[in-house]
């Protein structure tokens, strides 16, 4: 009972945010909104004892990837009026398809497959039980391969970031310690001997 | 065990309450007589030259994305510490591999400059 | 065990090593033309083209936790994915040279590319299918946007991503209904639950769509193509012959592997789904196609329309279809990349060779070029004795035998509207006065690859059995 209080305020919580992210006129406004929704589906998470996809939700999305969110809508300029122009054109076609979403999933979830979750509920596990050691032992024998394809992906993600952003160019102007204590006197001054000459008056 | 959960919980409503109280308190019982004057932006004293908003430098979004790529190395290792001793060494191997891959990437991104300010 | 078999992975594994390695050697090597890093790259290739023949076995064998299977298909895809890729990271280079945008990354994202294309050919689990698609299109996204001071070149790149992330994320939801349905991300377990269970379809055939659009909208078919034209017109055109060659045979096995492997049983679901597509995507690339006056859009809707007739192949719904429909894109890929090398050919900097005027009185200008530029336009307007007119013939025998005469008819009528477009290209090259007398310049590697794609064309097509045989084994039981 408790816990379905809980649910449904966290539930109640990321339905309302979500809704402000597309709604709300400021696009820093809808990045923050977008971090109240990631921190109530974590809870959400962390209600069907998925304890350590849960943290992880908060470390690497409100964490890192709102951050990103929020450098790239500062980095764009954007002209909020007429992004926003659109939206009442588009509304009925989003809306369609967001009922055809959300009816499939009420198909999926409320079908047959799951019957044996819905009657039993979850499995109560005792203290011992650790999601992260489960979750970690499926990882590193199972899902080997695909945990270094992961890899690949991020690490092209390194480089296409850096191939499309990282200017070869510098456009400021800084000193160099390094070069400035390497220096030589032979680089900087040059000795030339000249024969004396008469005073010319 | 979700009960361990709890303190957590309560901290999170009182953290919000208190949010919540302290700035409904002060919207309460502060004294406001708002004029066009006071709600216009001003910039010592000039009238505002330009939008506040402004645009942030590409780099900005290039060491955040590096970030989230090694934070997110950081997840996937939290897990295999856990169960070091349970997946023997093709588990500790596959770890290094994928370590290995990113330090490719690092040594990439290190050697393009990419972490450097100017 | 969960590193079972791993010798089956050698080419893949050697492909991540040798792109590392090219990374590294690229980065510190100070070549202003990336030499070093490209025949490195090459090499990887030919490296990678040689283990995949060593570790040829011909029969299914799965390794990695039964996340991996190596069968006759996979080891025909991946030596094909790896020599169009050599011919299309070849002809590359000669572009970004000529254009002066040549960047190291190119090759390197090119290689993690071609990785992908071969995680997604040897999948045999919705992840690694998932995944090995997002590898391929991370890379491509890239490419597009690589020559980052063309503003049409970052549009197409913009709208590709969108596009290709809606139509991941349908993937991706097709893909977690199926596995709400059915408990199981293998393909073979998915097909076997769906075999065995008569109340699931309803809800399996809702995945079934979302994973249909997203496979549509990785291969371009009609409805789902918008992004295909503006995409292959705005790429820089090396980038462009990447994505339409190799990658194309990658989304054919992502097809075979989720609807055939993994979705079998719902074969006449997603027959009548596969049949739209395919008569929409012929009706629409052909007929649009004539209207163009930039040949790389021209041929963009091309594409589409043989994506159409490469579906085709798929509506049979048996082995003689699928590998008609390998054959077919096969055949394609060479095709397509052989026309894009011509566009490379005659560009200069700063001015490429993407409009139809182009190729006016070219065999004025280089008979040769000229006639290699027929053989492509003949092959891919699909007249015989040329290999596109075998792909055609042997997709239309299937469908045909299959018992859907109605669509071969069809199919027929949209080639013959189609061919409408590749001759005037023939007639501007043959029949009409230069807009520059002088020949086109263009160094002798590059001519002599060019030579062999397109001569390649003529001589598969005297002797079609060969591929034909090659195609029929890998979907024999």
């Amino acid at each position: 009972m408790f816990e379905q209080i809980i649910f449904y305020s966290f539930g109640t919580m990321l339905l309302l945010s979500a809704l402000m992210v597309i709604s709300v006129r400021n696009p820093v406004y809808a990045a923050l909104f977008l971090v109240l929704a990631f921190f109530s589906t974590s809870a959400i998470w962390l209600l069907l004892r998925a304890e350590f996809l849960a943290i992880v939700l908060v470390l690497v999305y409100v964490g890192a990837v709102m951050v990103l969110f929020l450098f790239v809508v500062m980095m764009l300029d954007i002209n909020l009026a007429r992004l926003r122009a659109g939206f009442m054109r588009y509304l009925p076609a989003g809306a369609l398809v967001a009922l055809v979403l959300a009816a499939s999933m009420v198909l999926v979830v409320g079908g047959e497959g799951f019957n044996e979750i819905r009657e039993s509920g979850l499995a109560e596990r005792g203290p011992a039980y650790s999601n992260t050691a489960e979750l970690g032992e499926a990882l590193f024998t199972a899902y080997l391969y695909p945990l270094e394809i992961a890899g690949a992906i991020l690490l092209v993600a390194i480089i296409a970031a850096i191939a499309l952003t990282q200017r070869a160019k510098r456009e400021t102007k800084a000193q160099n310690p390094d070069a400035q204590v390497a220096v030589r006197r032979q680089d900087r001054v040059r000795l030339v001997k000249m024969s004396s000459e008469r005073d010319s008056e | 065990m979700l009960s361990n959960y709890l303190p957590i919980l309560i901290f999170l409503i009182i953290g919000l309450l208190m949010g919540v109280v302290m700035l409904a308190l002060g919207f309460i019982l502060s004294p406001r007589r708002p004029d066009a004057e006071k709600q216009s932006p001003y910039e010592c004293g000039f009238e505002a030259f330009e939008d506040a908003r402004m645009q942030f430098d590409v780099r900005y979004y290039l060491v955040a994305i590096l970030f989230i790529i090694f934070d997110l190395e950081i997840a996937f290792l939290f897990p295999w510490g856990v169960v070091l001793d349970q997946i023997g060494w093709a588990g500790f191997w596959a770890m290094m591999v994928f370590l290995g891959l990113l330090t490719v990437g690092f040594v990439y991104e290190w050697k393009k400059g990419a972490l450097e300010w100017e | 065990m969960s590193i079972d078999n791993l010798s089956l992975l050698l080419p893949e594994i050697a492909l991540l090593t040798l792109a590392c390695a090219t990374l590294m050697v690229d980065i510190f090597s100070n070549d202003p033309k990336h030499g070093p890093g490209y025949w490195l790259a090459q090499l990887t290739l030919l490296v990678t083209a040689v283990l995949v023949l060593v570790t040829y076995t011909g029969d299914s064998q799965y390794a990695m936790a039964g996340m991996f299977v190596s069968d006759a298909m996979s080891g025909l895809l991946k030596f094909a994915i790896c020599i169009i890729s050599l011919f299309a990271l070849f002809y590359s280079r000669e572009y970004l040279l000529r254009h002066d945008i040549i960047k190291g990354e190119y090759f390197v994202l090119g290689l993690f590319a071609v990785l992908g294309m071969l995680v997604m050919v040897s999948a045999n689990n919705l992840l690694t299918v998932y995944l090995g698609l997002e590898l391929l299109s991370l890379s491509l996204y890239a490419m597009v946007a690589i020559h980052r001071d063309s503003s049409s070149a970052s549009e197409a790149a913009i709208k590709y991503f969108v596009l290709g992330a809606i139509a991941s994320g349908m993937l991706l939801y097709g893909i977690s209904i199926l596995y709400g349905v059915t408990g199981s991300l293998e393909l073979g377990a998915v097909a076997q639950v769906l075999e065995g269970q008569s109340d699931y379809p309803t809800l399996a055939i809702f995945g079934l769509v979302f994973v249909l659009i997203g496979v549509a909208f990785k291969l371009g078919a009609v409805p789902f193509h918008m992004w295909l034209p503006d995409v292959y017109q705005g790429a820089p055109t090396a980038v462009t012959l990447f994505i339409g060659s190799a990658p194309k045979l990658a989304a054919f096995a992502m097809a075979i592997r989720l609807l055939v492997d993994g979705l079998g049983p719902l074969l006449p679901d997603w027959q009548q789904m596969l049949m739209i597509l395919a008569v929409l995507s012929m009706a629409t690339g052909n007929l649009i196609a004539i209207a163009q006056t930039n040949i790389k859009r021209m041929l963009a809707y091309s594409t589409i329309a043989h994506i159409g007739f490469l579906l085709l192949g798929l509506v049979a719904g048996n082995a003689g279809g699928y590998a008609g429909a390998m054959f077919y894109v096969i055949t394609y890929a060479l095709m397509s990349m052989g026309g894009f090398a011509m566009i490379i050919l005659l560009g200069r900097k700063g001015a490429e060779a993407d409009q139809l005027d182009d190729f006016s009185g070219l065999a004025e200008r280089s008979p040769w070029l000229a006639f290699l530029m027929l053989i492509l336009m003949f092959s891919m307007a699909g007249i015989p004795p040329f290999l596109g007119f075998w792909a055609k013939w042997f997709v239309l025998r299937e469908v045909i035998q299959a018992g859907f005469v109605w669509i071969a008819l069809l199919a027929v009528a949209f080639a013959i509207v189609g061919a409408f477009y590749y001759l005037r290209v023939v007639k501007l090259m043959y029949f009409d006065e230069p807009r520059e007398p002088d020949e086109p310049q263009c160094s002798t590697p590059l001519r002599t690859v060019l030579s062999v794609n397109g001569l390649s064309l003529l001589l598969l097509g005297l002797s079609p059995g060969l591929l034909m045989s090659l195609c029929m084994a890998a979907f024999s039981p």
